[in-house]
């Protein structure tokens, strides 16, 4: 059976932890490795007799298995635990990408609201890997405080490698000097040449729409923008049908899709 | 005021589709300011007489925490009105302002527009409207904060 219904065996080689609830754990494979990944395709973890959840892989392409997870539930929980040594499921990869090989010769912005940044750092590692290819490349990252940034630590070597990187919370504790508000209120102020931008955008699904508001008023085509949607994803084969979203099957049509065909899904309540 | 920094106040996004004649009145009561980082622009609690357009750089919007450093509300940049306490009683600053690194914003004088917005009811509707609308922006941030979407617990379902 393909590894795409059966889980392949993987060990945990390192753990990190990037927030108090989030942790970003390395995998390497125990036997068959999964195939290779995309930037933004995720994978379905399984804790072995709990259950099993979809995660966007974190890494950049060639650097292992990253995998980055928010504990908010019994399986992620059990994930975030899961200590060096310890073997999980892994499922995948799954589902469309940024597609950010198509952007060569534009501005790229990132828009990146709390554990965002986990799907959106392989694009961005990829873009910073070749970086001459692209013009600007602006990163706005929304947080809910300075303590709740993830990757936090690379922040300082993206700018060295020549990406705008600016950093906005909710709310400021002690010490902090930089911006404070909604992240909106950054994609007004940075510099947009609407006809050679593309924008990836991942988020809280408000936060995703507010921001391609806001990109879209600065003169951005929603075509240029993509989103990652997020939806009860569990067979990751489009079987299920448990991640429907109108015509879509997010697991195999997205998660990430341009704005121009999410809005009008993003606007149909309970949908 | 020089010409180019006539232009400027102009080219300001609270400004942008005012009629040329109403810039030019309230050029008469703004001057172009470059302020160091660090500066307090005002405090909580002091009479509230000016506000500003800011142009470049960054300004704290804070609050006074007792027995601790002030408290960050908000952070404002280029293209945004700071101060809003002159306009309406009892003009007082609510919260306190600094500049977070060097900035440079157009002053206007608080008591000078409104006697400009008195004699000039052009003027005076293009003022309040602009100040409205900013204040709006300001209170659909507030709001989205309020929803604290970051914290949101989510589900075992989403790929995140």
């Amino acid at each position: 059976m393909s590894l795409q219904a059966v889980p392949a065996r993987y060990r945990v080689v390192s753990r990190e932890a990037e927030t108090r609830d989030t942790v970003t754990l390395r995998l390497e494979p125990v036997d068959q490795p999964i195939g290779p990944h995309q930037p933004g395709q995720f994978t379905m973890l399984y804790a072995f007799g709990i259950g099993e959840v979809p995660i966007s892989i974190s890494g950049g392409p060639g650097s292992g298995l990253l995998q980055t997870i928010r504990s908010v539930g019994a399986v992620t929980r059990a994930l975030c635990e899961a200590g060096q040594g310890q073997v999980i499921g892994v499922r995948g990869p799954f589902g469309t990408d940024w597609g950010v090989a198509g952007a060569a010769g534009q501005d790229i912005i990132v828009v990146a609201g709390g554990i965002g940044l986990a799907p959106l750092r392989p694009a961005l590692l990829a873009v910073l890997a070749a970086r001459e290819r692209y013009r600007r490349v602006c990163v706005l990252i929304g947080a809910r405080t300075p303590h709740e940034l993830v990757f936090a630590g690379e922040v300082a070597a993206w700018r060295d490698r020549g990406a705008d990187v600016q950093v906005i919370v909710d709310r400021a504790a002690a010490g902090w000097h930089g911006h404070v508000g909604v992240v909106t209120q950054l994609i007004k102020r940075v510099d947009i040449d609407p006809g050679a931008t593309r924008a990836l955008v991942c988020g809280p699904e408000v936060m995703m729409r507010l921001a391609a508001r806001s990109l879209c008023e600065r003169g951005v085509a929603p075509r240029s923008i993509r989103v990652s949607l997020e939806r009860n994803m569990r067979c990751g084969t489009a079987e299920c049908g448990h991640c429907q979203i109108g015509p879509l099957l997010l697991c195999r049509d997205g998660p990430v899709i341009s704005y121009q065909r999410a809005a009008p899904l993003l606007s149909v309540k309970e949908l | 005021m020089s010409s180019s920094e006539a232009a400027g106040l102009a080219d300001h996004p609270f400004l942008r589709g005012m009629s040329a004649d109403c810039v030019a009145l309230l050029g008469a009561a703004a001057v172009a300011v470059s302020v160091p980082a660090g500066r307090r622009l005002f405090d909580e609690g002091a009479p509230a007489d000016k506000c500003w357009l800011l142009t470049r750089g960054n300004v704290a919007l804070d609050l006074h925490m007792p027995g601790q450093r002030n408290l960050i509300v908000e952070t404002l940049g280029s293209g945004d009105v700071i101060g809003f306490s002159w306009l309406s009683p009892p003009h007082v600053w609510q919260f306190g302002a600094e500049t977070v690194e060097p900035t440079g914003a157009f002053e206007l004088d608080g008591a000078a527009v409104t006697a400009l917005c008195d004699t000039h009811p052009d003027l005076g509707y293009q003022i309040a409207l602009r100040m409205l609308a900013a204040a709006v922006r300001r209170l659909q941030a507030t709001r989205i904060r309020l929803l604290d979407l970051y914290g949101m617990p989510g589900q075992d379902a989403g790929p995140r």
